[in-house]
Formats: structure tokens, sequence, C-alpha cells
């Protein structure tokens, strides 16, 4: 079993100093090496962003795909690759914005994906434009006078298409956050795990103390994770107007909802049972398709 | 119309109607039936892109001996609509036969039939009322009529209801004989003498056939070569290839996913790649432009990935059910950037069943896209050909380790030949990345920044462009060496070319023809060589801009003599491919 260091490459990271991503990357590390997951065991797949750099420093023999195209990479992964977790790192424009059709299409079919979302509510990379998820109001260098949009609900929205893992963490409390990637890891369909990520470079709003103030854990407030309308609602007092208050604004994280007995997309699929490079050893026999064609 | 003993027969039968009355259907129980009976077929349907209303019509020609392609001529023209005998009468042959329902068509009403024609009013509707049957079995009315006329045995059509009935209601196969047999009995009755003598035969040799279109040819070939996921969105002319995965998918264990957007398809193979699984998607060119994107990600990432890219007459949606040549420059281009890509362009049907196996061979080997280049005229329409040659099918999957453990391992090491060893996820030691970014050698795209990191892997990439060339299948010749004309070609305009090549030769008019197997790498050095040895040399491509020529005058320094473009959504008939040879041969 390797040692939470041992999840990491020779890369140093490029990451901002204090950025949220860097408690994401030690919690993601923190679980994997606490579910005894061997190199062997595992796959991840990241979209294009800041969180998308984290390719170069976690340990993995991973795929570092297009912005907003992680998902499709890692559903077909899933789906030929029985013997791999599959994990898909995205960050809220990719994931959210870009890629959202894809979001959407794969928490309806229930893939076997844990699928974290780099959540910092601002476009990183490319210097700090607004993102699906930045709040009604901000300003940004692409909304001088704020934005117009309402911000899209992650949460809200993969529970109305059936999702059956849905999660929120902070980066700022990594020990809660190891948690949810533990169970959204155990969990067999796909999993999100939605995550607030601050962007200390271009998000001067949502900050580590920002969140601070105003994140309560769900599993300390006696809800219901099997109560999916209880979740729903939950979901919908995530956002506010930014002059809220922290007495105003509580914002729930941790396990919104779950459920364990729905099948997923792979085990109704006969090909996913097996790695799909076993069909390809030898040339297959078509002699009956051949003869239907008679 | 007359018939000679060793002269080959050959009867053009065309039914037309509304659409969403199951013309193809009907017309490939005929195909099929003709097959059996020893005979070769070749059909062309030709539908507008709607489910009901509309002109439908399907062309079957019907021969004694190897055919190559479609014709123009009709000698029998089943027309469930006035449209059809419109839209047709002008392709009837001397003394051809118009069947029709009186109580559907008024033929007086029509202009311009010629007093040679044969025309058989069958109360098809009538018919299909005595038997109890539904309106639809008024083409199973009709085929009886087709084969009463021909005194053709009605058995074989019998036969083939009773089949494909088999797992229906006792009384549906029971009403469609009836009507079959009602239609049969009334053409032979108040019809005119048919032409030729047709009864089932002994095929040349007994050889055995199969009646398939280029997407079933395509499909097969992917199943012999071990595919294990195939990816696609709906859009004709490739949507029957999905169609096929969804129907064999399950029995031959391939993962098939009609995905939530071309985006997804193409990203979808290259994930499927990833884990070594042979991964194919194809679409018409709305959806290319969706995948190309990920066809450049492929491209850098080094994916072997098999991607179908089977042209209808664009830009945009263009003409959704009709044909085109006009995708061979966004095939080879298409994508930001430069990488090595494989384009292989199927002539016909037992083409698209080799270059389907041998393109996820090239994919494994070369680690980049293979893109099979087809259109609506080879996936739309079937043929009867030979069995394909399965003993010729190989498995090379190049340097994949698949299992196991490895050490010193670099996913992106630069080699002399390009090609690096692949290690799938789940194979200790191979901890690296496979990245859409630029790269080191080891797939982080941090360093991939670094100018000689980028110029070493960029050179690598395109290193294995040389290694293609001496992998890909070479250009295949027809006709005599020394030739009055020359034509290169690519694709499924090899078809009437080589049928107007049948008959030219008989008319002492020799033709040689190269067609490109391989668009890409371009074949610069072959080409030079036909046309340097060329008398006259031609192109004939189905566009308007003359790719293909632009192509031999960007790669070969020259020009052809002669060119010849289609662009109204049909394909060359070799009618107009003759009068073409015949003219500039002059
Ligand atoms: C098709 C495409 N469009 C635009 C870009 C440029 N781009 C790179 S990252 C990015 C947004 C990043 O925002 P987010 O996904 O939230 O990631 P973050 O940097 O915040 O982690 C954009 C627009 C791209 N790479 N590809
Ligand atoms: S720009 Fe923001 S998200 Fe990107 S590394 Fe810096 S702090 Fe992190
Ligand atoms: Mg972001």
């Amino acid at each position: 079993m390797p040692a939470v260091k041992e999840y990491t490459t020779t890369n140093k990271p490029t990451w901002c100093p204090g950025c949220g991503n860097f408690g994401m990357w030690e919690a993601l590390k923190r679980a994997l090496s606490e579910l005894e997951m061997e190199f062997a065991d595992y796959s991840v797949v990241w979209g294009i962003g800041c969180h998308g750099n984290g390719a170069d420093f976690l340990k993995t023999q991973g795929f570092h795909g297009l912005h907003g195209r992680a998902l499709p990479v890692a559903t077909a992964l899933s789906l030929t690759r029985p013997d791999l977790k599959v994990i898909v790192e995205m960050g809220d424009g990719d994931g959210y914005g870009l890629g959202m059709g894809h979001f959407v299409h794969t928490v309806r079919r229930n893939v076997d994906i844990t699928c974290i979302a780099h959540n910092n509510q601002i476009y990183g990379l490319t210097t700090g434009q607004a993102s699906p998820t930045t709040e009604h109001g901000m300003r940004t260098v692409s909304t001088p006078s704020g934005v117009l949009e309402e911000p899209v609900n992650p949460i809200g929205l993969a529970l109305a298409e059936g999702a059956t893992f849905v999660a929120r963490g902070f980066a700022g409390d990594i020990p809660h956050l190891t948690e949810l990637y533990k169970e959204a890891l155990r969990h067999e369909g796909f999993a999100l795990v939605d995550v607030f990520q601050p962007c200390v470079t271009w998000n001067k709003l949502n900050t580590f103390s920002w969140f601070r103030e105003r994140v309560y854990k769900l599993e300390e407030s006696g809800h219901d994770t099997t109560d999916r309308t209880a979740a729903f609602d939950l979901s919908l007092t995530t956002f506010h107007d930014m002059t809220c208050t922290p007495e105003e604004c509580r914002i729930p994280i941790g396990v919104f909802y779950r459920e364990e007995d729905t099948p997923s997309y792979n085990a109704g699929v006969k090909a996913s049972q097996t790695p799909g490079w076993r069909s390809a050893r030898e040339p297959r026999d078509i002699s009956d398709l051949l003869a239907s064609f008679s | 119309m007359s018939q000679h003993d060793n002269e080959p027969v050959e009867v053009r039968i065309r039914i037309g109607g509304p659409a969403g009355f199951g013309i193809k259907a009907a017309g490939q129980t005929l195909a099929r039936l003709f097959m059996h009976a020893g005979y070769e077929t070749f059909d062309l349907t030709e539908y507008p892109s709607l489910i009901k209303g509309g002109h439908n019509n399907y062309l079957l020609r019907v021969s004694t001996e190897e055919i190559f392609s479609h014709v123009e001529p009709v000698d029998i023209l089943v027309a469930l609509d006035a449209d059809t005998v419109r839209l047709h009468l002008g392709e009837l042959t001397e003394g051809g036969a118009v069947i029709f329902d009186p109580e559907a068509v008024d033929i007086d009403e029509i202009e311009g039939v010629p007093d040679s024609a044969c025309l058989i009013d069958v109360p098809l509707k009538q018919i299909v009322y005595d038997a109890g049957g539904v309106p639809i079995m008024r083409n199973t009315a009709a085929l009886g009529a087709v084969l009463g006329h021909m005194g053709f045995p009605l058995e074989y059509l019998t036969d083939s209801i009773t089949a494909q009935f088999a797992h229906k209601k006792p009384e549906i196969a029971e009403q469609n004989v009836a009507c079959a047999t009602a239609g049969y009995e009334y053409a032979s009755e108040h019809g005119c003498a048919f032409p030729y003598e047709m009864a089932p035969r002994e095929r040349r040799g007994g050889e055995e056939r199969i009646l398939v279109d280029g997407n079933e040819a395509a499909g097969a070939g992917a199943l012999a070569a071990g595919i294990g996921l195939y990816c696609a969105y709906p859009m004709t002319p490739a949507s029957s290839l999905l169609h096929f995965f969804a129907k064999h998918g399950e029995t031959y264990d391939v993962v098939t996913k009609h995905t939530e957007d071309e985006i997804a398809a193409m990203n979808m193979v290259c994930g499927g790649a990833f884990g070594g699984t042979r991964s194919m998607c194809a679409t018409s060119g709305g959806g290319f432009s969706l995948m190309v994107e990920a066809l450049g990600m492929a491209g850098v990432s080094e994916s072997a990935v098999v991607v179908g890219l089977f042209t209808r007459p664009g830009p945009a949606t263009g003409m959704p059910t009709w044909t085109e040549q006009s995708d061979l420059r966004y095939a080879i281009h298409a994508s930001q950037g430069e990488f090595p890509r494989v384009v292989l362009a199927p002539g016909d049907r037992d083409d698209a069943f080799h270059l389907t196996w041998q393109a996820f061979n090239l994919a494994d080997q070369l680690q980049t896209p293979v893109i099979l280049l087809g259109d609506s005229y080879l996936s739309d329409n079937r043929q009867s050909i030979p069995p394909f040659d399965t003993s010729r099918v190989e498995i090379d999957r190049g340097d994949l380790i698949a299992e196991g453990e490895v050490s010193e391992y670099r996913r992106y090491a630069v080699t002399d030949s390009g090609v690096s060893p692949r290690a799938l996820p789940g194979v200790t030691g191979a901890e690296q990345i496979v990245n859409s970014y630029e790269h080191d050698e080891y797939g982080f795209g941090a360093q991939g920044e670094i100018a000689e990191v980028r110029i070493a892997q960029n050179d690598k990439r395109m290193r294995k462009l040389d290694l293609a060339r001496t992998l890909v299948p070479p250009p295949a010749y027809f006709g005599p060496e020394e030739a009055d004309l020359s034509i290169l070609l690519f694709g499924t305009t090899k078809m009437p070319v080589r049928e107007a090549m049948k008959w030219l030769e008989r008319d002492g008019v020799s033709v040689r023809m190269m067609q490109l197997v391989t668009v890409w790498p371009f074949p610069a050095e072959e080409v030079s060589a036909f046309l340097g040895e060329a008398k006259r040399s031609a192109i004939i491509e189905g566009n308007h801009t003359g790719q293909l020529q632009g192509l031999v005058r960007e790669q070969c320094l020259v020009d052809v003599d002669h060119t010849l473009h289609r662009y109204d959504g049909r394909p060359f008939s070799p009618e107009q491919v003759r009068a073409f040879i015949e003219e500039v041969c002059g």
C-alpha cells in the first residue's frame, strides 16, 4: 500500500501559493492511500484548467484530455476497463460550462466514475473570467458590470438527473474532504464531489475565510442522506447574493444524497465485464455474421 | 431488347413511391431472391430525408455477369404513385414495362408515355383488400407482379416471405403470400411478353454470395479486427453502422454507445483506446466537425483510434441522404496543428471490409488516428459479392504492453521510427500521462513547452508518417498497362468507372485506372509514375473544386489532361463515365 507521499510525481506543483487545489490534491492522495489503492487499480482523467495541471503532480497512469471533455474519456475507460477505478478531475468552467452536456448525461447514465469538480467559481487558467458558477453580480474581467446570470447549481442538477451519490466538499477542510473522497470512491456508480476550491488569485469573493464563516457539515446537522427531496431543498440554499452575511448564508458540505442499490450503467453492459483489449488478441470468428448476409 | 444465347442477361427494376411505403425493404427482398437464384445484384436507394411523403425509389440491377455499379436505364418501373412514372419515364428502355395500380396512377393523364411501353395495370389495392391485408402489402403484390411479368418462378418470393415473417403471426405470412400470388397471376395474364429468359441459374463456379452494403462491410471488418467499443451519434449515412453494432454488439462483446453528441463519441473513442480497447466512431461531415478537436487530441496523445467519415453533400446539413466526394481535403486536414494521420478510402464493399480491419492495425502500429473516408453511395447500397476472405485478417497491435510490469518506461520515448512503447493503465511502472497538451517523454505537460522538447516530440510524431508509407495499403490498378486513357480516382467512383471500363473494353477503348486506396499519406511517387506513363490522363471525382486534382498538383507538381466532376448528390453513372471517356479519347 503506497504511502500518501508516494502518490506524487517528481514534478513540482505550479499552482499559485495558497490555491485551493493543494488541499484537494492532498485529500485525494490521502483517500487513495487509506483505501490502499495500488497504482494499477485506478486511473485519473483531467480536463483543462488550473485543476488540470494536477495531471503532472498526481501519480497515476492517467489521461489529460480536452477542456470540458474529461467525462466522455472517463466513461469509455470505465466501460471498457472494469479492473480500474476511474476518477475525473474537472473544473467548473470545464465541467459545468463547456462540458455541461456530458455532465448531465453521465450523471443520468450512472456510469461508474468518481467525479471531482474543482469549483473555484472562476476561470483560473485563462485569467479570471466569470465561470458558470460565479455568483450573480460578481465583477470579473469578462463581466465588468457584474454577472447577470444565475449560477449553475451542480448539486441540484445532479440530483435532478438521478445521481446516486452527491456530495460537496471544501478544500479548506482536508480531513473532511478525504472522507468524502473515500465514500465516493467506494460508491459503485456515478459519484459527484463538488468542491469549493478557493482561487486566491482571481476570486476575491469566495475566499477561504468567506467559506470558513459559512460552511457547516451535513452529517452534524441530522440530514438524512437517503432523502432526495431534502437534499434537493438543501441544494437550493447554496448561492446567495454577494452581500449576505455569514449568519444569512449557511452553506452545507458533506454528503447530500446517496443510494446504494441502483445498478451502474456498467452493470447493464455485458461487454463491460472484461477489459476490451482482450477481444483483440486474435481475429474474431464472424462466420455466423457472414451467413446472415447470405 | 433481344436475347442471344451467350449474351449476358440484365434486367433493371425501379420501384418508386411516397416515402414511408417500405420501398427499400421490398426492393431488398427482390435483390436477395435474385441473388439466391444465381444472379448478381446491385442496388441504389434514393430517398429524401423524410420519413413520410416525398419521392422514394429503389433501383435494382440484376445480371448474369459480374457488375460493378448501378446503371441508368430501367426495364421494369414499379410505380406506386404517379410521380414515379413522371420522374422515371425517361429511363424506360424500349419495350420496358410500367407496373402500376390504376387506382393510384391515372396513366392517361401522364404525358410522354411511349407507345412501346408495356403497361401493366395491377389492381394492387384491390388485391390487398381481397387478401385481407394492410396497405403496405401493396409492395408484396407489386413484387409478385414483377416476377409474373418476368415469368420468374413465384416460389422464390413466397419462400422468402415465409422466412421473413416466420416469427410473426401466421396470417401475416399468409396474407403476403396471397398478395404476391395475385400480383403474379395478374401480371402474367395481363402483361406483355417479357423479352428475356429469366430463370434460376447455376452461378459460375457455384460460388456463394452475400448481400451487403458498405456499412455492413465496415462493421464486419471492425468485428473481425476485435473492436471492443463503438460510439456514435446518429447521422446519415453513418447511422446504420450504429444500428449494426447495437444489433451485434451484445453477441460479439462490443460496448456500443449512442452518445449525447459527436464530441462525446470521439472523446470516448480516445478513452477506449487509452484503455487498450480497439475503438471506433463514425459520422458524416457535420458530426465530424464536432469531432475535430478530439481528433487532434488523438494525434498529439498518440491514441490508436479509427474514425469513419461518410460523406454526404455539404456544407452544414447539406443533402443528408445523397452522396458526394467533397470531404477529401477535410479528412486530410481537419484539426489545428500538425500530426500524422492515415486516410483510407474504400471504393467498394470488399474494400470497406478489408480496409476497416487494416485501419485498426494501422492505428495500433502507428498510435495515431486512421480515418475511413466513405460516402452514401457505399454506405447505403447493397451488392451481391463473394463472402469476405476472412483468412486475410490479421491482428497487429503494434508496440503494446497490456499487462504486467515495465521499468524505465517512457510513454513518449523518442525513437527512430517515432513509435514509442505503449503500456496500458494497469501495467505497473507505467504511471504517466497520456496528454492532449504537448508533453515530454513521460507525458508531462509542464516540460512540453520547452523548445527542444517540443521539437523532439513533434519530429517524433511526424516520423510516423514515414513509417506509415511503408505500412499502408498501396494503390490499386485496373485495366491494361498501355491504355488510351489513364484515370486517377479515389473512393467509390471506382465502381461506375470499372463498369464503364468493362463496356469500353468490348468497344476496343482501353482504359487504365489507378484507385488511391490510401489517400493520406499521399502516394506521390506512384501517382507521378502513373501520370508520367499516361498517354492521356484524367481525374474523376465527385466534388466541385477538384480536391484530388489539387492534391496531385501540390504533391506531384503535375496536372492531368481532363477532369470530370459531379456534385448533384448522385453518384457518377457508368453511362456518364463512358460518355466522358469517349469524348476525351475522341
Ligand atoms: C475548446 C477550448 N476553449 C477554450 C479553452 C481555453 N481555456 C483553457 S482553461 C479554460 C477555463 C478554465 O476554467 P475552469 O474550467 O473553471 O478551470 P480552472 O482554471 O478554474 O481550474 C479555458 C476557457 C480551451 N483550452 N479549449
Ligand atoms: S489562478 Fe487560481 S485556481 Fe489557478 S492556480 Fe492560481 S489560485 Fe489556483
Ligand atoms: Mg474554475
